[in-house]
C-alpha cells in the first residue's frame, strides 16, 4: 500500500541540507548587519572555503578516496574567470598569450565563472579517466602528481598567467552574498547528488570496493563523475576567489591552501555535507582566532601576541588532534536529521501493515 | 660521448636523490603501511639544523661549520631525532587507524613543520656556503670534468644502500624488520617487539633523510622551508611506480624518475624545457595508468582478489 | 592449570564470536577444540595469544593473567601459536623464518642447537634451509610454520587446524611430530580441528564448540565411541538424532 509523501515528508528528507542553508545564511546575515568592512572580507573568503569544501566532499566524502589535487581545479577555475572578465588593456599587458576572442573581450562575471567551473570540471574528466583507475594510496599520490604537476605548469606559462608575478586588475565583484549564493548552490548539488543513484553506488565502493564491483557497480565510471562534479564546483570557487582579491597569483594555489580546505572536511567529518559544512564554519573561527592572537592583544604600551604563523601551526595540531581523538571528525560522518519522529496516526498504523 | 658520460652522470646523481629519498619512505611504508608525506621535512630540518636560527637571507653556519667528523653525525643525529618524535606524537597515536587517516595525519605533521621553520627562520630562501668546494669539477676521463659531488652522491647513496641490504639480511633486527614488513602481526605473535621494530624503521628512514639534506644543500647550496616538497613528491612517485612494498622497487624508481627527469631536461627543445617537471608527472600518470601495480612487483602484495 | 579459560566474551564490531568460553589445559595434556566452521575456534585461540582483544572474560597462563597483553609479551611467556593458514613469512628463507622464531631468545648457542633440532624434526625442511619460503607447498609450509613456532622454545602451543589443505599421510606426519614433543619435552598442547575424528585420537580432553559456545566437553577416551560429539557438532539434542536443530 503505497504511503502519499506529503510536503512534511519531503521537508523532513531535505532537512538534512536545509538546516545548513539556513545556518549559513543567518551567519552570513548576522555578520553584515554587525560587522565592519573587514570582517565582511573575512566572511567572503570563508564562504569561498566552503564551496572548495563542499567540493571536497563531493568526491572524498562519498568515494573514500583523498585528493590531494583538487586546489589545481580552484587554480584552473580562477585563471579561465579572469581570462574572460578582465579588460582587454590588462590582458595586454599582463597575459599577452591569449586567444585574441578572449583578449579582445571581457565578459560578465557570472557566466565567466560558470564556464570556468565547466572547465574545470573537463580537466577533472581528462585526468580523471587515467587517475579513477588507482585505488587507495595510488590514486591519492596520482592526485597529487597532477596537483603539482598543474601547478609547475600555470607557474611557468606567464604568458597567460604572469607566470610567478601577480596577475591584477580583475574586477571586484564578489561579494558574501554573492559567495553565498554559489555556496548554497554547491551544497544543493552536493546533496542532490549523495542522494542520487550515482552517489550511492560510489558510497557503497567506499566500503568495500570488491563486493561493489561485484554488484556490478562500474567503480571507475562513478569515481569519475564525482570527480567531475566536484572540480566543478571547486572551479567555481576559484573564479569566486579571483575576483574577490582583484589579483591572482599561482603561488597562493599550492600547499597551504590544500592543508586548509583538507583540514576543515576533516575535523567536520569526511563522510557527511554536514561535516564540510561544520568543519569550515568551525575552522574558520579558530582560524581568525588564532590570526587576531598573532597580531596581539595590546595593554597600553605592550601588544602581547603569539609568535608569527602561529595559526598554522595551530591549524595542523588541531587536525591532528582529531585526528588522533575523532578520526569520523566533529560529526562523526553524520547528517543532521530532523530530530522528530513523525507521529502515525491510527489509520496510517493499519493501512501500512495490510 | 663525453658529453653522454656527463648526461649519464647527472642521472644517476639526480636518481641518487630520489633514490635515497624513496627508501626512507618505502621503508616506512613497508613496515608501517604509512605514507609518510612529512619525509621531506625531514630532510628539510635536517638542512636548517646546519645553520643559526635567524631570519637573514646570507645564513650563519653554526653546526655546519663544525669539523665533518662532528658535522655529519649531528645533522643525522637531529634528523633521527625529529623522526623519532614524529613517531611518538604522530605515528604511535595513528597506530590503528585507516591508511587515510595516517596519510592526512603525516600531511598535517609536515605542514607543522614548515611552518615552524618559518617561525623560527622566517619564510625567505636563504644562501648557505657548505663545501661548495666539493662542486668543482675532476676529471674522469678524457675532456669530461664532473663535479666531484656528483660522483659522492653517487657513492654515498650506493654505500648507503648496500649497508641497507646487509642491515636487513644479515642482522637480527633486519630480518625482524622484513617479517614485520610482510606480516606484522604474525611477527609479533612470535614475540618481535612491534614498537622496537618501528622505532628502528623511524630512525633509519631518518638517517636516510639526513643523508640527503647534507648533499642537496652542498649541492644547491641554497634553503627554502618548502625544498622538502618536490623531493618527498618525487620520492614518492619512485615508491609508487616501482611498486609499493618493494624497497628494490623504491630505489629502481627513484633512478628511473631521475633519468626521465634529466633526459627531458637534455633533449626538451628551449621553450618546454621550463615545462620539464610537468612532463616527468606525465610520465608517472602514463606509468600509473599502464601499470598501476608498479614496475618491480613485491611478493608481498595486497589484496588479491 | 597451565591455561585458564574463564568466561570469555568476543565480538567483531556486532557480532558476537564467542558467549562465555571456558575451558582449562593441563600441563603436559593435549586438548582440543573441534567444532563446524564460524564456530569460534579461531577467535578463541587468537584471543588466548592477545591478537583479539575479548569483551569479558579472563584468560590466564601458569597463574598469570594474560588477556591485556600485548601478542609479544604473551609470546614471551611462553605461548606460543601455528595460526590457521600458516602466516609464514614468503619473502624470507625458510633459515629466516626460523630465526624469526627466535625472536624472544637471546641466546645464541641454544638457539642455533633448536634450529638444528627443528631440521632433524623435519628433514625436508633442512634440505631447502637457504630458499625462499613462499616456494614450499602446502606441507612444507605446516612443518616450517610448526618448527618456527618451537623456536620460541614454548611451554603452550596452540595449533589452528593443522591438516587443513594438506595430504592425509602429511597430516599424520604432523601429528607424530606433536605426540612426540609432549612426550620429549613436556609440550603442552591446544589443537583445533575440524575434523572430530582425529582430535579424538590424538587428544586428551576435548572441546564441542558450536555458535560461540562450549557444547560438550570431557575426557578424550570416554567421548571416542560414542555418538555425542557428533551430536554436539552438527546441533543435535539428545535422543533426535535425524532432526536438525537450528
Amino acid at each position: 500500500m503505497q504511503q502519499q509523501s506529503g510536503i512534511f515528508d519531503h521537508f523532513r528528507e531535505t532537512w538534512p541540507l536545509l538546516i545548513l542553508i539556513i545556518g549559513i545564511a543567518v551567519i552570513v546575515a548576522v555578520i553584515e548587519a554587525v560587522g565592519d568592512r573587514i570582517i565582511s572580507q573575512t566572511l567572503t573568503e570563508a564562504l569561498i572555503r566552503l564551496i572548495v569544501v563542499v567540493g571536497l566532499y563531493i568526491f572524498i566524502g562519498n568515494s573514500g578516496i583523498l585528493s590531494f589535487g583538487h586546489i589545481a581545479f580552484m587554480m584552473i577555475g580562477a585563471y579561465a574567470t579572469a581570462w574572460q572578465t578582465m579588460e582587454p588593456m590588462s590582458k595586454d599587458i599582463f597575459i599577452p598569450g591569449l586567444p585574441t576572442f578572449l583578449l579582445e573581450n571581457s565578459f560578465h562575471w557570472l557566466p565567466s565563472t560558470i564556464i570556468a567551473g565547466l572547465l574545470s570540471a573537463l580537466a577533472a574528466l581528462i585526468t580523471g579517466i587515467a587517475l579513477m583507475r588507482l585505488s587507495g594510496i595510488a590514486a591519492s599520490i596520482a592526485t597529487f602528481a597532477m596537483f603539482m604537476s598543474l601547478y609547475s605548469f600555470y607557474l611557468q606559462w606567464s604568458t597567460w598567467t604572469a607566470g610567478q608575478s601577480s596577475l591584477v586588475g580583475i574586477q571586484v565583484t564578489t561579494t558574501p552574498w554573492v559567495a553565498l549564493g554559489v555556496a548554497v548552490a554547491s551544497m544543493v548539488g552536493a546533496f542532490i547528488y549523495s542522494r542520487s543513484r550515482f552517489g550511492l553506488a560510489l558510497r557503497s565502493s567506499r566500503e568495500d570496493e570488491v563486493a561493489a564491483k561485484a554488484a556490478g557497480v562500474n567503480v571507475t565510471m562513478q569515481r569519475l563523475i564525482a570527480f567531475t562534479i566536484s572540480a566543478f564546483f571547486v572551479g567555481m570557487a576559484g573564479g569566486l576567489y579571483g575576483h574577490f582579491l582583484g589579483l591572482l597569483t599561482v603561488d597562493t594555489f599550492y600547499l597551504g591552501t590544500t592543508f586548509i580546505t583538507l583540514s576543515m572536511l576533516v575535523v567536520g567529518g569526511m563522510q557527511s555535507l554536514a561535516g564540510a559544512v561544520i568543519g569550515v564554519t568551525v575552522m574558520s573561527f579558530l582560524i581568525e582566532f588564532l590570526r587576531k592572537s598573532e597580531s596581539g592583544f595590546t595593554f597600553g604600551d605592550v601588544t602581547v601576541g603569539l609568535p608569527a604563523n602561529s595559526s598554522e601551526v595551530g591549524l595542523g595540531v588541531v587536525m591532528l588532534l582529531i585526528l588522533i581523538f575523532r578520526p569520523s571528525g566533529l560529526t562523526r560522518g553524520l547528517e543532521i536529521h530532523w530530530p522528530f519522529r513523525p507521529k502515525l496516526k491510527a489509520t496510517e498504523v493499519t493501512q501500512r501493515q495490510s | 660521448m663525453a658529453y653522454g658520460f656527463q648526461v649519464l652522470i647527472d642521472a644517476l646523481s639526480l636518481g641518487s636523490f630520489y633514490a635515497l629519498a624513496a627508501l626512507g619512505i618505502g621503508l616506512l611504508f613497508g613496515v608501517l603501511r604509512l605514507i609518510n608525506f612529512a619525509h621531506g621535512d625531514f630532510i628539510t630540518i635536517g638542512a636548517y639544523a646546519l645553520i643559526v636560527p635567524s631570519a637573514a637571507t646570507q645564513a650563519t653556519l653554526l653546526i655546519g661549520g663544525f669539523h665533518p667528523l662532528f658535522l655529519i653525525p649531528s645533522i643525522v643525529g637531529i634528523v633521527i631525532v625529529v623522526a623519532l618524535i614524529s613517531e611518538f606524537a604522530v605515528f604511535r597515536p595513528l597506530r590503528n587507524a585507516s591508511p587515510a587517516t595516517l596519510m592526512i595525519g603525516s600531511f598535517a605533521l609536515g605542514y607543522i613543520m614548515q611552518n615552524l621553520v618559518i617561525m623560527i627562520f622566517g619564510g625567505r630562501p636563504k644562501a648557505v656556503g657548505l663545501w661548495s668546494d666539493l662542486n668543482l669539477g675532476v676529471q674522469i676521463i678524457e675532456g669530461v670534468q664532473v663535479p666531484q659531488l656528483q660522483l659522492i652522491i653517487i657513492s654515498v647513496t650506493l654505500a648507503l644502500m648496500v649497508l641497507l641490504v646487509v642491515f636487513l639480511k644479515r642482522t637480527k633486527y633486519g630480518v625482524h624488520m622484513r617479517a614485520a614488513a610482510e606480516d606484522f602481526r604474525m611477527a609479533r605473535m612470535l614475540g618481535v617487539q612491534a614498537n622496537r621494530v618501528i622505532m628502528l624503521a623511524v630512525a633509519i628512514s631518518g638517517m636516510l633523510a639526513s643523508a640527503v639534506s647534507l648533499l642537496f644543500v652542498v649541492q644547491t647550496g641554497i634553503l627554502d622551508f618548502r625544498m622538502g616538497v618536490p623531493l618527498m613528491l618525487f620520492a614518492f612517485i619512485a615508491t609508487v611506480i616501482g611498486g609499493m612494498g618493494s624497497l628494490v622497487g623504491a630505489v629502481v624508481g627513484g633512478f628511473t624518475v631521475g633519468a626521465v627527469s634529466i633526459l627531458l631536461q637534455t633533449f626538451l627543445p628551449s621553450e618546454l624545457r621550463v615545462f620539464r617537471d610537468v612532463f616527468v608527472f606525465a610520465f608517472v600518470i602514463l606509468v600509473l595508468v599502464l601499470r598501476p601495480q608498479g614496475l618491480v612487483v613485491s611478493r608481498s602484495a595486497k589484496e588479491r582478489v | 592449570m597451565l591455561l585458564e579459560v574463564d568466561n570469555l566474551h568476543a565480538h567483531y564490531g556486532r557480532l558476537t564470536a564467542l558467549r562465555g568460553v571456558s575451558l582449562t589445559v593441563a600441563e603436559g595434556e593435549i586438548a582440543s577444540i573441534v567444532g563446524p566452521n564460524g564456530a569460534g575456534k579461531s577467535t578463541t585461540l587468537l584471543s588466548i595469544s592477545s591478537v583479539l582483544t575479548p569483551t569479558t572474560g579472563t584468560i590466564t597462563f601458569a597463574g598469570k593473567t594474560i588477556n591485556g597483553l600485548s601478542p609479544e609479551a604473551v609470546a614471551a611467556l611462553g605461548v606460543s601459536q601455528v595460526p590457521e593458514g600458516r602466516h609464514i613469512f614468503a619473502t624470507l628463507s625458510v633459515e629466516e623464518n626460523l630465526l624469526v622464531g627466535a625472536a624472544i631468545r637471546k641466546d645464541t648457542a641454544a638457539i642455533t642447537k633448536d634450529r638444528e633440532r627443528v631440521f632433524e624434526l623435519f628433514p625436508i625442511l633442512a634440505e631447502r634451509r637457504k630458499q625462499s619460503a613462499g616456494k614450499l607447498s602446502g606441507g612444507e609450509q605446516q612443518m616450517l610454520a610448526i618448527g618456527r613456532a618451537l623456536m620460541t622454545n614454548p611451554r603452550f602451543m596452540t595449533i589452528d587446524e593443522p591438516s587443513l589443505g594438506l595430504a592425509p599421510r602429511i597430516v599424520d606426519r604432523v601429528y607424530d611430530v606433536l605426540l612426540e614433543l609432549r612426550a620429549s619435552r613436556g609440550l603442552t598442547l591446544l589443537i583445533v580441528e575440524q575434523s572430530s575424528e582425529r582430535a579424538l585420537r590424538s587428544a586428551d580432553k576435548i572441546y564441542v564448540l558450536r555458535n560461540g559456545e562450549i557444547q560438550l566437553s570431557g575426557a578424550a577416551s570416554d567421548l571416542r565411541d560414542g555418538e555425542a560429539v557428533h551430536a554436539a557438532y552438527f546441533g543435535f539434542s539428545e535422543g533426535q538424532e535425524g532432526k536438525v536443530d537450528f
